[in-house]
């Protein structure tokens, strides 16, 4: 062999005859190595399964899922049998129609108001992260026994006043029941807002003073400046605040069940393992299905939104 | 402009200005002819213009207060009512005059919800904060690697691979639940430990499970993690990193003395986050490793069978035997705010310790430059 051939061979094998950009993309890879390994594993693999479940009639065996393939019976359950899920489904598609918008603006709102120089911000912005413990709901309990909820948490601020306010103000009905609900929510809604007031401030934060000046310059007043510059800026941000929310707002929906207030995600836990085999295939399907439609849901209010979007670059 | 100036403020500056240094009379020249604008000189007052934009500035600094002040108190509140209901004197819990402050305040809830029966609080507190501070450690490892790669060391097909993060985002952890669980009910990677064991290793109760999902960044909202942390590596100048490649360090150096300093606002954020969301979790742990040691999933199976766990408290102690009446739904109410209390506590602490860096961390780590 000549010693170009081996210089060659050398060239195709051996990690220090690569270039710059060759070695990049060596490390990359080996970067990625965990969040690869992660994914294959505990992301798609599972998924794959998961659709395969749906359409299997499931066994627990010594340990191991064993699944016999029997159609489109599971959904055929899920959706015409089950009364209660496509109930459940409904009302949380329903409830993340009300409450995604309301979320979005008000997170803006907040996060305009906290960003800027005034005394005790420091004081608010700390305040606004609070959020993000309760939203996790492990500061709010629903006692089973009696009805002593009213009690806690939102009737300390007593809102009645201002919703009879609003529904004798000769607005029609349709609008002061939703606006209604806003107020008497308001606690709920304030408390599912903290990631997007962070990421919303993480965005108006990065916008360039200079806008602000030449927008000051050319005599812009400061709600021209609003929709010209900031409202521009913070749009992927409001995209990426629109994924998450949606996103969010399935996975912690509340539906009533049994009269008894529950989270959607919840209820298909309870489903799967009720003990009897064959809700492991039922569950699979319920998952199919609030999976499909939370990613429609994105799909396409992203594909709506996205045509806004202002890209500085 | 100048002599016109100097003739309107002699008079009156006169007696001082020979006292002023050559700089202080200088800066007081620019500072009054800053203010000229906004000052009429003719007759000594404000200038109308600066009255209305005064006024608006305070009206909006009013606003600004108020809305944030009414937020504010709706947040604090529902806070409050839990302490509130926590340190009540069971003799004066049906008492509806106290609004804000029990009339009578006592200790026995939180000691009853930190005894044994109840939470058993500071070992499941240790066993809560260990766990949780190993599975921060590793999704922000995890996360900041996979970041790093998505942001600089692109290579064929790695867009692709950032897509596969959003998806994960979007994608409800639920609806994989039980494909997960089977995953470490019967783990095994390429039939490898099959081969040699004879079957997958039984995964679920231990905390190892837990951690291999944090470590290969499919932990709690790792997708979000990544997302973040690679837009502010992103926000980073390019060119102090080709100076470390210039100057011989390696990537694996360049990420950990370079990168990881100079993004330390976001990573804080995102440990913060992710501290967080660990520890308040119930669903990964009721479903991959249910132990009473972790306090938020012991929190949320206490609550649905709250009368038996004050029961079993009550019966250690005389005292809370005369005065606890396990059926009362006041007594149960109070009991879990106590509980509900004790897990929020060290959260709130903590947050107290790195709030002033969060913050900052949070708004310089910028989402920009997509």
């Amino acid at each position: 062999m000549s010693k170009e051939k081996k210089a060659k061979k050398r060239r195709g094998f051996s990690y220090k005859s690569l270039d710059f950009q060759g070695k990049r993309s060596v490390w990359g890879v080996i970067f990625l190595i965990p969040w690869l390994f992660g994914v294959i594993f505990f992301f798609l693999r599972p998924l794959v399964q998961t659709f395969w479940y749906s359409v299997c009639s499931m066994e627990l065996t010594g340990g191991a899922f064993k699944g016999t393939f029997i159609g489109l019976d599971n959904f055929k359950w899920v959706l015409t049998v089950n009364a209660d899920f496509t109930e459940m489904l409904a009302e949380a598609f329903i409830g993340m129609l009300k409450e995604v918008p309301i979320q979005i603006f008000l997170s803006l709102f907040i996060a305009i108001l906290l960003n800027g120089e005034y005394k005790g911000r420091g004081f608010f912005r700390a305040v606004f992260v609070i959020p993000i413990i309760l939203a996790t709901g492990i500061a709010t309990f629903s006692l089973a026994e009696t009805s002593l909820n009213a009690q806690t948490s939102d009737s300390v601020v007593n809102m009645d006043w201002l919703v009879s306010l609003v529904t004798n103000s000769g607005i029609p009905t349709s609008v002061t029941t939703m606006l209604t609900s806003y107020i008497s929510n308001i606690f709920t809604v304030v408390t599912t807002c903290g990631v997007q007031v962070l990421l919303f401030l993480t965005g108006l934060q990065s916008i360039s003073p200079t806008l602000y000046e030449v927008a000051k310059i050319e005599g812009c007043s400061a709600f021209e400046t609003f929709c010209k510059v900031t409202l521009p800026m913070v749009s992927p941000t409001i995209l990426v605040c629109l994924v998450y929310s949606i996103a969010e707002s399935f996975a912690s929906a509340t539906v009533t069940y049994n009269s008894r207030t529950i989270t959607l995600s919840s209820y298909i836990h309870d489903q799967t393992f009720t003990g009897a085999a064959q809700y492991y295939g039922y569950g699979a399907a319920m998952s199919v299905v609030y999976f499909v439609i939370t990613l429609v849901t994105i799909g396409i209010v992203c594909g709506i939104v996205n045509k806004g979007v202002f890209y500085y670059d | 402009m100048t002599n016109a100036l100097t003739k309107v403020f002699k008079k009156s500056d006169a007696p001082a200005r020979k006292k002023m240094s050559r700089k202080e009379r200088k800066q007081k020249a620019q500072e009054v002819a800053g203010i000229s604008f906004w000052v009429d000189l003719r007759k000594g007052r404000l200038s109308r213009y600066a009255i209305q934009k005064k006024i608006r500035g305070f009206i909006t600094l009013l606003f600004r207060y108020l809305i944030l002040g009414c937020l504010s108190f709706i947040i604090l509140s529902s806070l409050w009512s839990l302490v509130k209901d926590a340190i009540t004197d069971p003799n004066v819990l049906s008492d509806k005059s106290s609004v804000w402050v029990p009339s009578q305040i006592s200790s026995i809830f939180l000691e009853m919800a930190w005894s044994k029966n109840l939470m058993n609080y500071l070992p499941s507190l240790l066993y809560t904060l260990g766990t949780t501070l190993v599975l921060t450690i590793l999704q922000i490892l995890s996360a900041g690697l996979a970041a790093y790669t998505f942001a600089r060391l692109k290579f064929r097909g790695s867009g692709l691979l950032f897509g596969l993060v959003i998806f994960t985002i979007i994608v409800p952890s639920d609806c994989i639940m039980l494909a997960q669980y089977g995953t470490f009910r019967n783990f095994d990677l390429f039939g490898i430990i099959a081969a040699v064991r004879g079957s997958g290793i039984n995964l679920i109760g231990n905390p190892a499970a837990l951690y291999l999902l944090a470590a290969s960044g499919m932990g709690i909202k790792s997708g979000i993690y990544i997302y973040f942390l690679r837009q502010s590596i992103k926000g980073l100048p390019i060119a102090i990193e080709e100076a470390a490649f210039v100057d011989g360090a390696g990537f694996l150096r360049t990420f950990f003395s370079i990168v990881v300093p100079s993004m330390s606002g976001s990573i804080l954020t995102v440990g913060v986050l992710s501290f967080l969301w660990n520890y308040t979790d119930t669903y990964y742990v009721s479903l991959l490793n249910p132990t009473t040691s972790n306090l938020a999933y012991n929190y949320s199976t206490l609550q649905s069978n709250i009368r038996w766990g004050i029961d079993a408290a009550a019966k250690t102690n005389s005292e809370w035997l005369n005065m606890i009446d396990a059926s009362n739904p006041y007594i149960q109410n109070s009991t879990i705010s106590a509980c509900a209390v004790l897990v929020v506590a060290p959260l709130i602490i903590m947050y107290c310790f790195v709030q002033k860096r969060f913050v900052q961390g949070a708004a310089r780590s910028g989402l920009g430059g997509d």
